[in-house]
This record gives C-alpha cells, sequence and structure tokens, in this order.
C-alpha cells in the first residue's frame, strides 16, 4: 500500500518578520495506485503540499503519511518531476537517468536496458551523450520525467511535468502516462495548470483556493470515464470532444475562475 | 555512442578547438596590435628621441643584451632557466599543498554546518592578515631557506582556495540537492558528484586566484632572502643599480605565471567538459 494522506495539514511560511498562512487545514488523499491531479491558481500551495509528500518540507501543522507512515525525509520510494526539471547539468542524459538507479546499487546491465527503454519512450535516442543545456526545454522536460519512471517507484509526484512541452509532444506524453498507468498502475500526485490534462489523466481532480490554499472541492473523474466509457477512444482529441469530458473541464474552470476574479484579467 | 553515452572525445575536442580559435581571432589581433604601439613606444621613447634615459628604464637593446647574459652566462649566481625552474617548484609545492588542504576544507565548510561552526571564527580571524606579514614568523621558524617561503606562498594561496570552495558548495541551486535526497544517492556519492562538480566553477575560481597570490607572495619572498629565483634576480638587479635586468626579471615573472595560468586554464576545460560545449 502506498496511498498519500493529507490530514488537517497547515503550512505558515515567514516572509519579513511576518506569517503567512499558505496552506490552511488541507485534507485530501490519493488512494494507492490512484492519479490524483492538483489544480489551483500560482501560488496557492501546490507544490508545497507535493513537497511535503515527497518529505522536502513539513507541515506546521497536521500530518502527511504515505503508504500509513508520517513523511520524515526524502527517499527513492517516491520519484519527484520537479518544476525547474533539476537535472545535474555536468551529467548527460544517460548519466542522469542512471543516476538514481547507480544510487540503489544495481547493475550495470540491468540499468543499461531500463535507460534504454525509457530513451525510447521519451524520444531521446541519439541524446543520450548530450549534456542538459544543449537540450530544449521540452527535451530537458523529458529527461526529468525519465529519471523518475527509470527507477519504478511507488509514488509519483509530478509538478507540471508536461508544462514545458509544446502541444504535440505534450499529448503524446499525456497518452504515454495514460498506457504506462494502465500496465503498470502507480500512486500519482500530478500538478497541473492545464484543467484538460487534469481531467483527460486524473482519476480525480483536486481542486484548489487561492491563497490560503485550500481543498475547494474534488472532482470524480473516473467514475464519468467509465460510465461514458472514454477509454475506448484511442486519442487525445476524440476524448475530448465527449460532451461528458467538456462538462467536467467547464465545471473545474468555472471553480477556477470564481477563485481569481482579479487575477484573470491580469494573467490571460 | 558508447553505452556511456559519453561524447567522442575526438571531434568533440577537434570541434571546441576550431571555435576557440574562430572566437578569439579578432581579439587576437587587437591583443597584437596593442603588442606594437607598445613596444615602438618604448623604441622610440628610450632610443629615438631618447626622451627617457637608460637609467630609469632600458631601451629594447639594453634589455635584449641583459636577457643574453642571464640566459647564456648567467645573473645572481645562476642562469634564467634555473632561477625560473627554482621559482615554479616552489610555486607548484604551495600552490599543490594550499590546494590540497584548502579544497577540501572549504568544501567541508560548505557541505556541513558543524564543520562551519567550528572553523569559520577561526578562519575570519586569520583571513585578514596580509600573507606577507606572515614572512617574519616563518624566518623565524624555518629561516631564510625555500621552507620558509612555501610556507608563505601556502599560505597565500589557502586562503582563496578556502572561501572559493566554500561559497561553491553554497551556491548549488538547493533543488539539486533536493533531487539528490529524492534519488537516493548515497554520501559518497553524492560528496563525488554533486557537491564537487556543483563547486567546481567557483573552486576554478579560487585556485586562479590562488595562483596570482603565489606569484605575488614568491617575488616578495624572494626578495627578503633567497640564494635563486627570479624575486632573487629583481633584489641583485637592484642593487646592482641594472634596470635591464629587473625588466629581463619582470617579464620572466609575468610570463611564467601566464604560463601557468594558461595550464590551469586547460585544467579547468578538461575538468568541466560539460562547460566547454557550451
Ligand atoms: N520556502 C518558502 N518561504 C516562504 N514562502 C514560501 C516558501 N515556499 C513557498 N512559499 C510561498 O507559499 C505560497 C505557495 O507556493 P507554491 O510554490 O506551493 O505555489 P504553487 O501553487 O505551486 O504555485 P505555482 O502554480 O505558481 O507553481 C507562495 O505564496 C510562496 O510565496
Ligand atoms: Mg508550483
Amino acid at each position: 500500500m502506498s496511498d498519500i494522506a493529507f490530514r488537517d495539514v497547515t503550512r505558515v511560511f515567514q516572509r519579513d518578520g511576518t506569517d503567512f498562512l499558505t496552506l490552511d487545514h488541507i485534507s485530501f488523499d490519493v488512494r494507492d495506485r490512484e492519479f490524483v491531479a492538483l489544480v489551483g491558481p500560482s501560488g496557492c500551495g501546490k507544490t508545497t503540499c507535493l513537497r511535503m509528500a515527497a518529505g522536502l518540507e513539513f507541515p506546521t501543522s497536521g500530518t502527511v503519511s504515505v503508504g500509513g507512515k508520517p513523511v520524515e525525509r526524502p527517499g527513492p520510494d517516491r520519484a519527484v518531476v520537479f518544476q525547474q526539471f533539476a537535472l545535474f547539468p555536468w551529467k548527460n542524459v544517460y548519466e542522469n537517468i542512471d543516476f538514481g538507479l547507480r544510487s540503489k546499487g544495481m547493475p550495470e546491465a540491468a540499468r543499461r536496458e531500463r535507460i534504454a527503454r525509457q530513451v525510447e519512450l521519451m524520444g531521446l535516442q541519439g541524446y543520450e551523450s548530450a549534456y542538459p543545456h544543449q537540450l530544449s526545454g521540452g527535451m530537458q522536460q523529458r529527461v526529468a520525467i525519465a529519471r523518475s519512471y527509470v527507477l519504478d517507484p511507488d509514488v509519483l509526484l509530478m509538478d507540471e511535468p508536461f508544462g514545458a512541452l509544446d502541444a504535440q509532444t505534450r499529448v503524446v506524453m499525456q497518452e504515454e502516462l495514460i498506457k504506462l498507468s494502465r500496465v503498470n498502475p502507480r500512486t500519482v500526485l500530478f500538478i497541473t495548470h492545464a484543467v484538460d490534462e487534469a481531467v483527460f489523466l486524473a482519476d480525480r481532480v483536486a481542486v484548489m483556493t487561492r491563497r490560503p490554499g485550500r481543498i475547494r472541492e474534488i472532482v470524480d473523474v473516473a467514475k464519468v470515464r467509465e460510465a461514458e466509457h472514454w477509454d475506448r477512444y484511442e486519442r487525445t482529441e476524440e476524448v475530448m470532444d465527449q460532451e461528458s469530458f467538456v462538462h467536467l473541464r467547464t465545471r473545474i474552470w468555472r471553480m477556477l475562475r470564481e477563485q481569481q476574479p482579479q487575477e484573470a484579467a491580469l494573467e490571460t | 555512442m558508447n553505452p556511456k553515452g559519453r561524447p567522442e572525445g575526438e571531434s568533440a575536442a577537434k570541434r571546441a578547438a576550431r571555435r576557440i580559435v574562430k572566437l578569439s581571432r579578432p581579439s587576437t589581433w587587437a591583443g597584437v596590435a596593442t603588442f606594437v604601439v607598445l613596444f615602438a613606444a618604448w623604441y622610440v621613447l628610450t632610443t629615438l628621441t631618447q626622451t627617457i634615459g637608460s637609467g630609469r628604464f632600458p631601451s629594447p637593446g639594453e634589455t635584449w643584451e641583459a636577457f643574453e647574459q642571464i640566459a647564456l652566462t648567467g645573473y645572481a649566481d645562476a642562469r634564467l632557466v634555473a632561477h625560473v625552474l627554482h621559482s615554479v617548484k616552489l610555486v607548484l609545492l604551495g600552490f599543490a599543498a594550499a590546494t590540497l588542504v584548502g579544497v577540501p576544507l572549504g568544501l567541508a565548510m560548505g557541505a556541513s554546518r558543524s564543520v562551519e561552526a567550528f572553523v569559520n571564527p577561526a578562519f575570519l580571524l586569520i583571513r585578514p592578515i596580509p600573507p606577507l606579514a606572515w614572512i617574519p614568523l616563518a624566518i623565524v621558524w624555518l629561516g631564510l631557506g625555500d621552507a620558509a617561503k612555501v610556507l608563505i606562498i601556502w599560505f597565500a594561496a589557502f586562503v582563496p582556495a578556502v572561501i572559493n570552495s566554500y561559497s561553491g558548495v553554497r551556491t548549488i541551486e538547493p533543488y539539486l540537492i533536493e533531487a539528490a535526497r529524492m534519488l537516493g544517492v548515497p554520501r559518497r556519492l553524492f560528496v563525488r558528484e554533486v557537491l564537487i562538480p556543483g563547486a567546481l566553477p567557483m573552486i576554478f575560481t579560487g585556485l586562479r586566484l590562488s595562483l596570482q597570490a603565489c606569484w605575488t607572495t614568491l617575488v616578495a619572498g624572494e626578495l627578503i632572502g633567497a640564494i635563486a629565483g627570479l624575486g632573487h634576480v629583481l633584489y641583485q638587479a637592484s642593487l646592482d643599480i641594472f634596470p635591464a635586468m629587473i625588466v629581463v626579471g619582470m617579464a620572466a615573472v609575468a610570463i611564467t605565471a601566464a604560463v601557468m595560468t594558461i595550464a590551469l586554464g586547460v585544467v579547468e576545460r578538461r575538468a568541466m567538459p560539460w562547460r566547454s560545449t557550451r
């Protein structure tokens, strides 16, 4: 079992001597092998939630537990795809993907095979020896994703992992992620700004309010997906054309719009 | 492509070399032009118009004669090669010792709060003391020989080596350290493959400053008492009121130090292949 449980999580940050309430009594679960997307206005505390599940950040009060145990430190049972990629500039693509496996002490032959599979999956063939700065933003992001997938972790924590990709690559990556999670379902907490993406990928979408971040509503997408048999469609755009899909998307959009009457004008 | 995915050395190196030559071409010519102008001015002022008397600054001809003298027959008890080698030996000894002690100490201070807490106060106290102020103590401890000079050079190079290695660790992006923690990278691997490469650009900045400090201190040390070395040549030439030999000595210091700096640059590029492909 590797579920993620947020229980009454509050986080206060200090800045210039004043307290900022960032997360206000957040409670939600990502069940074992469930895919939950977290959406919400910029700065509402999505990354902070994810970092707590990773063990890189801790609640001011409340608990975050993974697999029933409170998270105390980072570890390779939970892989993170960081918003800033966090590739090691001095390691080439192959070495970046390899680093976690080497840390586990996996034998060289097994590593090579698994890396080759990821490289192919992410369309990085021929770039194994390139350094991160020689790659486009989208390619760097794919390396970062490959570095997490290759570890085959119980829990995947992804912070806007497709944010830097162009529309086409993004769709390919989304379809890959769906395929992967059908073959080998894992517990995924996935942050995104794209409501489409959230509805397309997630079993449930947790919608957050603007600062201080609270969970406004949790939308059960899986229920609709099964009722409407979205999985009979091969392609993303076919699913996105479904009335049920559009309906869910619009509902979530409304919730987000209500959150940010001032920001809507600024951010478009 | 080899399985490790490393770039095939030769072609990559060749490409880089071609680019360096290409990039530096206009600036190379600019540099040459400056030299030509300076040399012409030197020749005109000292030889043609004799505005500057040879008691103050030698002409090119006198300088060449002084060079021939020290290179072929010797001056201040040895030939130029021997003086240069002597100075280089002291610099390398002091520099190597400072690097071997200073860089690990700086890295440890950057990586560990407790090492920082123990070492930093003492370091802050010692740091503002100019290296040359250690000369009297070094002479009392070790006499006028080479050991005292190596000690002073070591000290001069030690401070920048420590400070820059230390801040090199501190400038590593925090998210890289977090990424390593998430990947479960064990301590030794972390030091070798995250901490050191992450700090390397700053470490080399420190080493370049160290090397400069080494030469400054060496010449100062040899001015005070030495039996050989470029500082000794300068000292002897000033006693003999021999401006041409002083200029030769200064030029020798400049060229030797420049060669060592260039060599350090080559090591730097080799050590950080991910930067030279930029
Ligand atoms: N270490 C910190 N110190 C102080 N304030 C912080 C810290 N980390 C986050 N914050 C604040 O907490 C709030 C939430 O940040 P967070 O990064 O979680 O937002 P987010 O929802 O991921 O935003 P975005 O969608 O723009 O990535 C922000 O206002 C931010 O300024
Ligand atoms: Mg964020």
